[in-house]
């Protein structure tokens, strides 16, 4: 089942089997729509039309592609209670992530910021690197202002980057 | 007690509070920390959205350092602990995706295998130290204050997965607390979400749900939030006024605290030992309080 085109085989093949092992076998009869993820959500909450119920109602009748380009997949918070209160092991959450990871692939819209944290993961080995940071008297501290070692990223930076290149950008 | 102490993105960055107490305290209770060389981001939340295969080959790099150190790994962040896990998990039950790792950490000189231990630091204070452990170094104890626990989403949830404490009722935080001589007690929103992940999509939302959760403990009478997640930490403490702006409420004001920073007072420490010049919440009154 290849959702979208020409995408690096390898991590083709790894999504796929994260969503079919997640949703493959999941039809109408496996979620009950008993709707414990949607009132334990904490994003449902607070943006009208964010709702994991209705989003498993959707996966499991095979309408992908609408929420693939819908910016609700990005609104999640991650904060794993529908993962947690599912009775019948069906976990929003990962879902979602899948569809995240779906949707990157496939060039479709997310938010800016996790360009900026691959580029971070590329050039440093970290999203963001030791600044000076203000503290509540006003005064900037940095690392060594309060005694703290430097820091150490990858010993090899363009093997390191190398081999996250291959694996982020291949087929994109 | 050794470990592999790994501090991730934000800690190393700029949760500088975290990582002094961190390293002020532990030594004191018989933890030995060792730095590690080479690390990176662990993966989440990074690549986690956008590279499933990116975050685990991120997190086991990490782990394959720890293995060569021959070290159990302790990573500060709530986010990190459980992408650790998660990726051992997901390795151990697919031999085809460690191969592929490996084969790209070979790239690197490293090699996988899924023997590294990952230890929480909830874990190491309350099931390897103790709470009366930790009493038994107390010298300062914090009495009359109310403090209101905030294990963060990351350390109880899934249950499924090896994580730090019970998923719905969570009490090792609150152990803790008491052990340094405060009060706290449970709350309906105690295991509720800081919202910080939400950021890099809605940055209004997360303020509005981390906001909502700071109003529910004014109102229980708490003195101040403790927790030990860095992103949580961010959320409540470093972006406390753009939530009072966000609110618009002047008046929601709640000191918060890693529980390091308090255990190092309690321990006789001094605030700057502990980088509480660095907490952007009002802690100037509590901190008085605890160290007169």
């Amino acid at each position: 089942m290849l959702l979208v085109p020409e995408i690096n085989e390898v991590e083709v093949r790894f999504i796929s089997k994260m969503l079919s092992r997640l949703v493959g076998e999941m039809n109408a009869e496996v979620c009950d729509q008993c709707g414990k993820c949607s009132s334990a959500c904490p994003v449902s909450k607070e943006i009208e039309g964010f709702n994991p119920r209705q989003m498993i109602a959707k996966v499991s009748m095979g309408r992908l592609d609408g929420l693939l380009k819908e910016d609700a997949i990005w609104t999640c918070t991650t904060c794993l209670k529908c993962r947690e209160r599912c009775p019948e092991d069906i976990s929003p959450y990962d879902v979602i992530l899948i569809l995240r990871n779906l949707a990157y692939r496939a060039g479709y819209s997310y938010p800016a910021g996790y360009d900026d944290f691959i580029k971070g993961v590329k050039e440093s080995g970290f999203i963001s690197r030791p600044q000076a940071v203000r503290g509540r008297g006003g005064v900037k501290v940095s690392r060594a202002d309060l005694g703290l070692p430097e820091v150490s990223g990858p010993g090899d930076m363009a093997k390191f980057d190398g081999v996250i290149e291959g694996i982020i950008r291949a087929g994109k | 007690m050794r470990y592999a102490l790994y501090l991730g993105c934000t800690i190393q960055s700029e949760q500088y509070g975290y990582e002094a107490s961190v390293r002020e305290t532990l030594p004191k209770l018989g933890v030995e920390l060792v730095d590690m060389k080479g690390a990176s981001c662990c993966g989440f939340p990074a690549l986690n959205s956008v590279s499933k295969l990116g975050w685990h080959y991120l997190s086991a790099r990490n782990l394959a350092i720890a293995e060569d150190m021959g070290l159990p790994l302790l990573p500060l962040c709530n986010g990190c602990h459980l992408s650790f896990v998660e990726t051992k998990h997901f390795l151990k039950e697919d031999p085809e995706l460690k191969n592929i790792i490996n084969m790209n950490l070979e790239k690197e000189g490293l090699h996988y295998e899924g023997s590294t231990r990952v230890v929480h630091l909830l874990e190491v204070l309350h099931d390897e130290i103790g709470a009366q452990g930790i009493g038994e170094k107390v010298v300062k104890p914090i009495g009359g204050v109310k403090l209101a626990a905030h294990p963060g989403c990351h350390a109880i949830r899934p249950s499924d997965l090896q994580r730090v404490d019970d998923a719905e009722d969570p009490q090792k935080l609150n152990s803790l607390i008491k052990a340094l001589g405060a009060e706290t007690f449970d709350y309906p929103e105690k295991i509720d979400c800081c919202g910080s992940q939400l950021a890099v999509a809605s940055g209004r939302t997360t303020l509005k749900i981390a906001g909502d959760k700071l109003k529910a403990v004014r109102s229980y009478g708490f003195d101040g939030l403790v927790t030990t997640c860095p992103f949580c930490f961010k959320m409540y403490d470093g972006r406390q006024r753009a939530i009072r702006g966000a609110l618009k409420d002047d008046t929601l004001e709640v000191p918060v605290f890693y529980y390091t920073q308090l255990l190092g007072l309690a321990m006789g420490s001094s605030p700057d030992r502990l980088g509480l010049q660095m907490n952007m919440s009002p802690v100037d009154g509590l901190v008085e309080r605890m160290t007169e």
